[in-house]
């Protein structure tokens, strides 16, 4: 063992930390995780994100189905438009013949 | 009615544990990093962590060993991210003229001033061998490096310590 070791011991001694530490560390362990507790158990934590999901999930094929029926509908106008400007050349067209079976 | 009696136990156990090594805990973060308020942040961080992880453990000598690992790890990564250099100047510590005697005040101030001056897991190493009087087994099983690495370290440490104390001082025969 030489003397700087010896010294070293000396200089490196304990030291007590400062007036109050220990109440202190009390009032933080016991005012801190108060607040979380609630979240922090396990089955409600799970709970919770299994709603969060099922929210999620709900309004997602929600929107899905929205979209699709609001396509169906356009494609439903559309197609009676469609029939609707058909029905009016055909009936144009036929009108003619028959002005021109009438002429003759 | 059980949980709250076994909370009242555990509380009582940690403030037991609170008042037996809060010295310890303190001593080993002040001595790494020579600043009263981070070192006390630090001992009250690591002694949170305890009272959450106080089920787990299995004894006093787990509980010890568990909060001199938590100690240094803390103080080591409070250096390394904050890229904390030493506050403190060698030129400030007291300057030594006459070769001191043993337990010199002035002595023990420039050592301390020193020993803070080396790398951080060095002067962890320092702190645990001289301040918590650990083998260099048990070191290297708190700070997670191997034997030899502790024993070399150790030795450089203690060699660059006298060179800048003799250098200073003069021959003391340290």
């Amino acid at each position: 063992m030489s003397r700087l070791e010896d010294e070293l011991r000396n200089a490196l001694r304990r030291e007590e930390p400062p007036q109050g530490f220990a109440s202190r560390v009390l009032a933080r362990a016991e005012a801190g995780p108060a607040p979380r507790r609630w979240f922090a158990w396990p089955p409600l934590r799970w709970a919770s994100a299994l709603t969060a999901v099922a929210v999620i999930a709900g309004g997602l094929t929600y929107e899905r189905e929205r979209r699709m029926r609001a396509e169906g509908e356009r494609a439903k106008e559309q197609v009676l438009l469609a029939l609707h400007i058909t029905g009016s050349k055909l009936q144009f067209v036929k009108e003619k013949i028959h002005e021109m079976d009438s002429r003759r | 009615m059980v949980n709250v009696a076994a909370e009242a136990a555990r509380q009582l156990d940690f403030t037991e544990l609170l008042r037996e090594h809060q010295g310890m805990v303190f001593s080993i973060a002040y001595h790494f990093l020579r600043d009263r308020a981070v070192s006390e942040e630090i001992a009250q961080e690591v002694f949170l962590q305890l009272y959450k992880t106080l089920p787990s453990l299995e004894s006093p000598a787990h509980v010890l060993y568990w909060l001199r690992r938590a100690t240094c790890n803390r103080s080591i990564d409070y250096v390394r991210h904050r890229r904390l250099l030493p506050k403190v100047n060698l030129d400030d510590a007291p300057e030594l003229t006459a070769a001191a005697a043993p337990g010199d005040p002035m002595l023990s101030a420039r050592l301390r001033k020193l020993v803070t001056s080396l790398p951080p897991k060095q002067r962890m190493m320092v702190v645990l061998r001289y301040q918590e009087d650990l083998d260099p087994e048990e070191i290297a099983h708190v700070l997670n490096v191997p034997v030899g690495t502790v024993k070399s370290q150790l030795q450089r440490s203690l060699a660059m310590l006298r060179d800048k104390i003799e250098r200073t001082i003069g021959e003391m025969n340290l």
